[in-house]
């Protein structure tokens, strides 16, 4: 079950972020994803070479905390997307396939003229396809 | 709509289907509201420096969001880290997309080692423009200069990027040059990277 989505900007300025629990205390997730961001730079800035190539846009599982899981996916415009889930097995093709379809609905909500960049996303477009997306992603990894 | 599309003869233009997006767009319409913009600012300011100020700011605006379209629909794709990488990331990649053709050339400056160009022997936005003489040494290409400061900068590149006339001998119109100077931690860090 995914609890959390996040979109931080380059300079890690947090530009969307949504929960989909109503359990979860929010700032609790709010530090849950601050706290990845530390592990993405440091994934980003000493690239190891025995594990994936670098300048890969997935990042995989960043670390696994109390009873959350938390992904991460670089653009190139060093935008990160977090994923926050509570699912104990999650396949690495749904998690990527999850990103991908997140990405493009992120690229559609920033091509927007009348989107700043660099602000928060406020597009309601943009928070229905997130949530369809969320919403299946439960259903499809659930075999 | 999946299924094979029927090219029914429209009597109205307006009832024809949209296209799918990656095709082509006219090159009239495009010169049309190209130059409709050029009007629009030069109506709005009173010296050139600022009206080629805001044409490189609209340029900036669709050079954010080029980037991040085509690293999505470019399915193998790596961030670029190196100058090189991203300059010729820049110079093939966008201008097809922008333009439909590679760019003429790149070449690096001999004078400063932070400087770049990428020329090209008739700009699209240029194609339908003259520029009367008492503009000066105004070129509509501070666009292209923008787009391109637009994706430079989003990819984590700062760099002033202009665009100038460069006459030619033999040819009657001048051919057009992008500047691209980058900033100095852009330099120290591809120094560090090796």
């Amino acid at each position: 079950m995914i609890v959390c989505v996040a979109v931080v900007g380059h300079q890690n300025n947090p530009l969307y972020i949504q929960s989909f629990t109503e359990a979860d205390d929010a700032l609790k997730l709010h530090h849950i994803v601050h706290s990845s961001l530390d592990v993405v730079d440091e994934r980003v800035n000493n690239p190891r070479k025995s594990g994936p190539t670098l300048n890969e846009t997935f990042l995989g599982l960043l670390y696994p905390t109390e009873n959350y899981k938390v992904y991460g996916y670089l653009t190139n415009t060093k935008v990160k997307f977090i994923l926050v889930t509570t699912d104990l097995d999650v396949r690495d093709a749904d998690v990527r396939n999850f990103f991908r379809r997140f990405h493009a609905a992120y690229v559609d909500a920033v091509s927007n003229p009348f989107h700043v960049p660099g602000k928060k996303i406020i597009s309601r477009t943009f928070a229905d396809r997130v949530s369809t997306i969320v919403k299946s992603f439960g259903l499809s990894s659930a075999d | 709509m999946i299924g094979v599309s029927k090219m029914k003869p429209y009597t109205n233009v307006l009832d024809r289907p949209l296209s799918k997006g990656k095709l082509e767009v006219s090159l009239s319409a495009f010169a049309f509201l190209f130059s409709e913009l050029v009007q629009y600012n030069q109506t709005q300011v009173d010296n050139i420096a600022e009206l080629e100020r805001r044409l490189e700011d609209a340029g900036y605006a669709v050079g954010a969001r080029v980037l991040e379209l085509l690293c999505h629909r470019d399915k193998g794709n790596r961030r670029e880290t190196r100058l090189l990488g991203i300059l010729s990331f820049v110079h093939s990649t966008v201008w097809k997309v922008l333009f439909g053709k590679v760019a003429d050339s790149l070449e690096k400056g001999t004078e400063h080692d932070d400087e770049y160009m990428i020329s090209e022997k008739e700009l699209l936005v240029n194609r339908f423009i003259s520029i009367p003489k008492d503009m000066g040494t105004f070129n509509c290409g501070a666009f292209v200069a923008g787009i391109v400061r637009g994706v430079l900068d989003s990819a984590g590149f700062p760099a002033i990027v202009t665009a100038h006339f460069v006459p030619m001998d033999g040819q009657q119109r001048p051919r057009t040059t992008i500047l691209i100077k980058f900033a100095e931690e852009v330099l120290q860090r591809e120094a560090r990277l090796g």
